[in-house]
């Protein structure tokens, strides 16, 4: 349930996502408005006082551990501006996505001729490369142009044109992916209740937007998580069309001082936190918003 | 008022080359109460279905207090045609009292206040005011289904549809949900209500009409129905009916 989990191990959870996400904030913040608590792009540790505490433990491996850390804290602050993108990318084509993907999966569901139109879509999307839509929309079309004449794009914390044509991407990507989890909980609505609908007087729209869709949409949630976590991690993908998203910086780090292990371990730890943080969140929403005596998770 | 409430005239109905209905007329005057009895496939249902349009007909007329309701806008019919059905349908996310205050709200565009004074009393008269906030998962079949009637009257129907509505009930569930019915029936509402229960009919009816492979095979007051039916078949299948439900809940 969403009450407050206050066992130790909640606790522990609870204190370590505070740490990453307070962390993740302050970087932030202190880099946007050019350092209001340490110089942009200078570690929040001091590389000197990890080294310090590493010399202590010196030929065990907590010593490299600390070496490790020590090695890799100077670009924390960069790998933390990625986070930013990645972040940005994901929360943004999920959200303009699910917009997109409510009325595409009600069409596909009860639309006449535009259900065709509404498959051809989601198949279309569904059934090529995330990679190669991304190439075709930065590449192959105008796009990107169009967006860098736009004022204000690429200056101050407004990211370059690249990353709006990957949030399109992303947003046209996901719509296809959220549209099949949400027709398929639209289908697990019995059909009878719109039927109801339809006989107290409301109109197809109406039943659909006030009986069938609130149920669905909860059903859907399970598998939207899914596709939410999948995203946070094929936000990587941006890093092909030069998006400096966490993927992109981890790699071009690494490729000058070639500990790509190091780097890439790092990076993963850092998707790591961040689905775990979006699957906590989503349990929670979803136990929010459980309808009573039919709750699946209840029980379980 | 000659006009009789509701009328079918000759209506034919088929899905594909299935012949549902073949040629049904009767009329109903206000505040009969009509039972539909006959063996499953005999198109009871599609009757009450054809008369609030979920689904249309192919043949003949339908007149709801005078009018063809095919020159009728459909979801106006559908207010002033109540339906209560078979499994319920109550609307899962929606507790007691929302389930009937939708229609009220969004059909009839009652603002919150009046729509939820109103939806009160309707499942006061249904006996459910206590379950005001109870979602369906949390209700018996019984209480589900006087929920479903409750949200059909909110309407303030002309005219109500009951199909099979006790016959997904368990048997000691039943009889709340005909006493409501019977209730109803007192207070003179026009009711056309396709049933097996023998006891109602035989005590509320005004009427009751034998169909069977898509016609009115005989229709008459219950006395003549069940004493001396005038047709080998209507014996036949009441006889059956009756050993199976006769009695029980009369």
């Amino acid at each position: 349930m969403a009450d407050r989990d206050r066992t130790p191990g909640g606790v522990l959870k609870l204190l370590a996502f505070a740490t990453f996400w307070g962390w993740l904030v302050v970087r932030w913040v202190n880099d946007w408005t050019g350092g209001i608590l340490l110089p942009v792009g200078e570690p929040l540790l001091p590389v000197d006082t990890i080294t310090a505490i590493g010399a202590t433990f010196a030929g065990t491996p907590i010593g490299g551990f600390f070496e490790t850390l020590a090695f890799i804290a100077p670009f924390l602050p960069r790998l933390a501006g990625g986070v930013w993108l990645t972040v940005i990318l994901t929360v943004g084509g999920i959200a303009l996505g699910f917009v997109i993907a409510v009325p595409l999966a009600a069409t596909r569901v009860y639309g006449h001729y535009t259900r065709y139109v509404a498959l051809a879509y989601i198949e279309l999307i569904r059934g090529t490369p995330l990679l190669a839509q991304l190439f075709v929309l930065y590449y192959g079309t105008t796009l990107s142009i169009v967006i860098r004449e736009l004022p204000g794009i690429g200056q101050g914390i407004v990211p370059p044109q690249a990353v709006w044509v990957a949030l399109i991407g992303f947003t046209i990507n996901s719509a296809a992916y959220q549209a099949e989890y949400i027709r398929g909980a639209i289908q697990s609505v019995d059909p009878g209740q719109l039927r109801a609908a339809r006989a107290i007087g409301l109109d197809q729209l109406s039943g659909i937007r006030y009986v069938v869709m609130p149920q669905a949409l909860r059903y859907a949630i399970p598998g939207w998580s899914n596709e939410l976590i999948y995203l946070i991690k094929y936000s990587s993908l941006a890093a092909f069309i030069t998006v400096p998203e966490l993927f992109n910086r981890a790699n071009s780090i690494a490729s000058s001082n070639f500990r790509y292990t190091t780097l890439f371990v790092t990076a993963g730890l850092i998707y790591l936190c961040i689905v775990l943080t979006a699957s906590n969140i989503m349990s929670r929403v979803e136990d929010a918003v459980a309808i009573p005596g039919l709750s699946v998770s209840e029980g379980r | 008022m000659a006009d009789p409430l509701l009328r079918l005239d000759d209506v034919e109905q088929s899905y594909g080359d299935e012949r549902v209905l073949d040629g049904i007329s009767f009329e109903m005057d206000r505040q009969d109460v009509q039972v539909l009895i006959g063996p499953s496939g005999s198109g009871k249902s599609t009757i009450l279905r054809c008369i609030n349009r979920l689904v249309e007909i192919d043949d003949g007329d339908i007149e709801l207090d005078g009018d063809s309701i095919f020159t009728m806008d459909e979801n106006d019919l559908r207010r002033q045609v109540g339906m209560v059905f078979q499994d319920f349908n109550l609307f899962a996310h929606l507790t007691a009292i929302e389930n009937v205050t939708l229609g009220l709200k969004h059909v009839l565009d009652m603002d919150d206040e009046a729509a939820t004074e109103k939806a009160e009393r309707q499942l006061e008269q249904v006996g459910l005011l206590d379950q005001r906030d109870s979602y369906p998962a949390e209700l018996s079949g019984g209480q589900k289904q006087r929920v479903g009637i409750a949200r059909a009257l909110a309407m303030d129907p002309k005219l109500m549809l009951f199909d099979e509505p006790t016959s997904a009930l368990d048997p000691e569930l039943i009889g709340e949900v005909l006493e409501v019915m019977r209730d109803l029936a007192d207070q003179g509402m026009t009711m056309l209500v396709v049933t097996h229960e023998m006891g109602f009919a035989r005590e509320a009816a005004t009427d009751i009409m034998f169909l069977d492979d898509g016609r009115i095979v005989e229709h008459g007051p219950p006395e003549q129905l069940f004493e001396a039916p005038e047709q080998e078949r209507t014996a036949e299948f009441l006889e059956r009916l009756t050993a199976l439900h006769g009695g029980i809940h009369g």
